[in-house]
């Protein structure tokens, strides 16, 4: 085969089992439908038939894949992507940040498949060309945090572990009487990159992470499950390769003036996401709060939920991925008066865990206070609260689990509680209170542990609520998780001016706020919307960053030809990506569950307080998503943007000649037809 | 070709010899020494060498200069290992890197660990002979071979007049199979600043670029500066795990053992 450019051509597959290693090598065509990243992971998923119903997402034959694309090495934005079948059973595609998806590139591979299960704690090392499974009980059970850097300090050249030449003769003999040589040769280099899972992986909790650098997750759908039911805690890379180009001066050069226009982003280079803070709360009221009770706070005054006070109390220094001028991440050293909580190491956090395990807890109101009422506390009283939050997130990170569906289930759970649908006993004690960070962090511990209720909790908010609903009897309990389609709902509103409620509904990922097309949405403009997606699958098929793809706007179509030397590449081979992977997407989570009816079994899964509960108080107040009218989004927008998309109307499924027109392998179309 | 560490004493001896053969300094030196293809470096003519520039305008050679980085400020963005990189490839091995981009070319190292990243680079030790027993640069001296050599200022490559800059003589320099003296001085009692062509398996040293480091240039958030030597460069020197702890003290009051 011809040498590729961009990509490696080569794809390692690891069977756990058997403990073999082998490559695969795609044929070019197959990088030019899919890329690389999610739409190419997706693309392997089908082909292998891993959508059947057949194949249990946590048994050893689900396949589980982590993916980079033609860009990513010495490309803008280096990002990696986990694709597997989620433990929920529906697709988990999950992008983060990072060095070890550029070294991933620089050892030669484009991705790495993981099947099978080894019989005990294993990871992957990756030297270059050299692939090893290598015993991990030294590590299984270790958090995130040191986990990490004592498999970082495993996987070195050859040279920088061999004995150490230099003798006393060698030395001056100042330096040989005063200074004795350590002998230490240069085993003191930390250059290897690791993806790893913490003990909610390792426990199989159903939304765990994929961890790296700490703080940066492939935090949705669970990849970590996947990786811990296959006795897998990490793959540690270190390459050396380089990044092969078609054109490298040009693509070095596209590179430069990215980075030169991120260097515009003064809001993201300061604050990251957390400049969303006020701008939810006060214009978009789609600040999470209370399980989504509120949307905001009526006192203006509550400041520790913008990244201008986190600024204030904790931010240490930034860190960006590789090749990015916009560094988003600030690390966090935490300062409180609670013991629990002072000195915690972590990073800012990021918007979703904002919301999702800040204002959802209840974490920003001072005790007895609601969100309607006046903020009675100091300055340091609010320090005390973000502390609460920054917290909570350490031990989502450290855990290695997702925020968003973690604090979804617990927001859920403590507005039961509220309700008094549940009672302390019904969650072997714990009384969890809105604002109560050591009741949030015993359930947690629990929960990663599985142990009692936590078994439960580990499912997450959607199958905890059918669990209560039943246990309880009481059917009402269904209101009350804030998930779509069994997934939790990120700190988006639907029901202010932050997004369309079709949105969340049509994104190929369940629930998805990333998912792209916003605008088209917000317009009812399905074929702007749809582009929007599609061109977010692209980014997450090269695979770069949303933060930095409105800086490469423009550029995107030049940097593939740069990078691949495919120079009749286009927009509409870019698009096609993206409508490829929808297609695929939609059919495997159709195929897995064996949907018969996927609007009334799937799609409709969204919350009641969407439509039910307006906006009670701000410059939305009284809104609701689509009028509260549920006929308006379910059966007029949704069959008027799967029409737009070439599927059928009345269950979405992927049209044979859509399939055909997109080149997608037989396979799928086999699918297609056996739900039409 | 011989593995390891294991050289023949008798081979040892003949490339000694050549190696003080080879040692004289001056321009005539630079001819040997440089590639012969280099392509024309930018900046002042050859004609030019001195670190003075005419009258209003500063130079961007700096003699006595040094490169220092801020841990706060540095990102790990990597924008300055893929600068050196891309210089020295291109200088060294303009063809086989015509379509790569390998920062294993690069002399300055980032290293991300947790929440702190380490820039690994060379130093520049001026040494003290009295405390040292020399003043010759430590990776030089240990060198077998001689082939880590001082270019004095207003010597050597075109363009790289501004200061006297380290160089690696690739005929020498016996590579990593065979030989990895330089790096291990280096890490033992001083820094980490030394690395391998990936290409030759020769030793790689920061030249400074001769005074105007193009990592510098390339770092966004003047993270890496250049400024008038503080101290002896042995006082900036760390370990990469000896830097990273003491970041994590420093910054997060976290101890650590990497």
């Amino acid at each position: 085969m011809a040498e590729l450019k961009g990509m490696t051509g080569k794809i390692a597959r690891v069977d756990l089992t058997s403990g073999t290693v082998t490559v695969i090598e795609p044929e070019e065509e197959v990088y030019r439908k899919y890329l690389g990243g999610s739409a190419l992971g997706l693309y392997f998923l089908m082909k292998e038939g891993i959508a059947s119903p057949d194949i249990h997402p946590l048994s050893p034959e689900n396949l589980f894949q982590v993916m980079i694309g033609p860009i990513t090495g010495a490309g803008p934005n280096a990002r990696s992507v986990t694709v597997t079948k989620s433990a929920y059973n529906f697709i988990s595609i999950a992008t983060s940040g990072g060095h070890a998806a550029s070294e991933l590139k620089f050892a030669g591979w484009d991705g790495i498949q993981v099947v099978g299960k080894a019989e005990k704690p294993v990871y992957i090392a990756v030297m270059d060309d050299v692939i090893e499974i290598r015993d991990a009980s030294h590590v299984w059970g270790k958090s995130i945090e040191e986990g990490e850097m004592i498999l970082k300090s495993e996987v070195t050249a050859e040279l920088e572990t061999r004995e150490a030449m230099i003798r006393d003769a060698d030395l001056t003999p100042e330096w040989a009487a005063l200074r004795p040589p350590k002998r230490e040769g240069l085993g003191k280099k930390r250059l290897a990159h690791v993806w790893m899972i913490g003990p909610a992986g390792e426990n199989q909790v159903w939304f765990a992470n994929v961890m790296t650098e700490g703080a940066r997750a492939h935090g949705r759908y669970g990849p970590g499950a996947i990786m811990g039911s296959k006795n897998l805690k990490a793959i540690v890379v270190r390459g050396t390769k380089g990044h092969r180009l078609a054109d490298k001066a040009n693509f070095m050069r596209l590179v430069k003036e990215i980075q030169q226009s991120e260097l515009g982003n003064y809001a993201m280079r300061t604050l990251g996401t957390t400049n969303i803070g006020s701008r939810a709360n006060l214009i978009e009221n789609g600040y999470p709060v209370r399980n989504w009770q509120y949307t905001g706070w009526a006192d203006p005054h509550i400041k520790a939920i913008d990244g201008v006070f986190m600024d204030m109390t904790s931010y240490v220094r930034k860190q960006a991925c590789p090749n990015c001028f916009i560094h988003c991440l600030m690390t966090v050293e935490v300062t409180s008066e609670d013991p629990m909580m002072d000195g915690i190491l972590t990073d800012m956090p990021d918007w979703e865990a904002m919301g999702q395990v800040g204002g959802n807890l209840g974490y920003f109101e001072m005790p007895g206070a609601t969100p309607a009422d006046p903020f009675t506390g100091t300055h340091v009283d609010e320090a005390e609260n973000l502390a609460k939050l920054q917290f909570t997130t350490f031990l989502f990170d450290n855990y290695g689990m997702d925020f968003i569906e973690g604090g979804a289930l617990l927001a859920m759970l403590m507005e039961l509680r509220q309700r008094e649908l549940i009672t302390p006993e019904d969650l072997d004690g714990i009384d969890l209170q809105w604002g109560d960070v050591h009741a949030v962090e015993a359930i947690v511990k629990k929960l990663v542990y599985r142990e009692g209720i936590g078994d439960v909790l580990a499912k997450g908010a959607w199958e905890t609520a059918k669990y209560f609903a039943e246990k309880k009897g009481k059917p009402e309990i269904m209101k009350y998780p804030q998930t779509g389609r069994r997934y939790g709902q990120p700190a988006h509103g639907t029901r202010g001016e932050d997004k369309d409620a079709l949105e969340y509904v049509t994104v190929s990922r369940p629930c998805e706020h990333t998912g792209g097309g916003g605008a088209g949405f917000m317009q009812g403009d399905y074929a702007a919307a749809i582009a929007g997606q599609n061109n977010k699958c692209a980014t997450d098929s090269l695979v770069a960053c949303s933060f930095g793809s409105g800086h490469m706007a423009g550029k995107v179509v030049d940097l593939v030809k740069a990078a691949t030397g495919w120079t009749d590449f286009t927009e509409e081979d870019l698009f096609n990506v993206g409508a490829r992977q929808y297609a695929m997407a939609r059919l495997f989570d159709i195929h897995t569950q064996q949907l018969k009816d996927p609007k009334e079994e799937w799609d409709k899964l969204v919350p009641d307080r969407w439509f039910d509960d307006p906006i009670p108080f701000g410059i939305h107040k009284g809104e609701t998503a689509y009028d509260g009218d549920r006929k308006k989004l379910f059966d007029e927008a949704l069959p008027a943007y799967w029409r737009e998309r070439g599927w059928t109307e009345d269950k979405g499924i992927p049209k044979i000649e859509t399939l055909k027109a997109l080149g997608l392998p037989d396979e799928v179309v086999k699918i297609a037809e056996q739900h039409l | 070709m011989e593995s390891g560490g294991s050289l023949n004493r008798r081979e040892f001896l003949t490339l000694t010899g050549t190696g003080i053969a080879g040692l004289v300094i001056g321009g005539v030196v630079g001819r040997e020494l440089f590639p012969k293809e280099a392509p024309p470096a930018p900046g002042p003519t050859p004609a030019a060498p001195a670190a003075e520039a005419p009258a209003g305008e500063e130079s961007p050679y700096k003699a006595g200069y040094n490169l220092v980085y801020d841990p706060y400020l540095c990102t790990g963005c990597l924008s300055c290992a893929t600068a050196c990189a891309e210089k020295w490839a291109a200088e060294l091995h303009p063809e086989e890197t015509k379509d790569v981009v390998n920062l294993e070319f690069s002399r300055i190292r980032p290293m991300r660990f947790q929440y702190v990243d380490v820039v690994n680079m060379c130093h520049y030790c001026q040494l003290e002979a009295w405390a040292e027993g020399t003043d010759e640069f430590p990776c030089q001296f240990v060198c077998p071979e001689d082939a880590i050599i001082t270019v004095p200022e207003g010597e050597g490559k075109p363009g790289f007049y501004g200061m006297g800059y380290k160089w690696v003589d690739q005929d020498k320099c016996l590579g990593v199979d065979k030989c990895w003296r330089c790096a291990e001085i280096c890490e033992d009692q001083f820094g980490s600043g030394i690395s391998y062509d990936p290409i030759s398996k020769k030793a790689q040293v920061c030249t400074r670029c001769g005074g105007d480091p193009e990592c510098v240039k390339a770092c966004p958030n003047g993270a890496l500066q250049w400024v008038p030597q503080l101290k002896n460069g042995r006082y900036f020197a760390q370990s990469p795990t000896a830097a990273a702890e003491l970041l994590y003290r420093k910054m997060y009051n976290v101890r650590r053992t990497l």
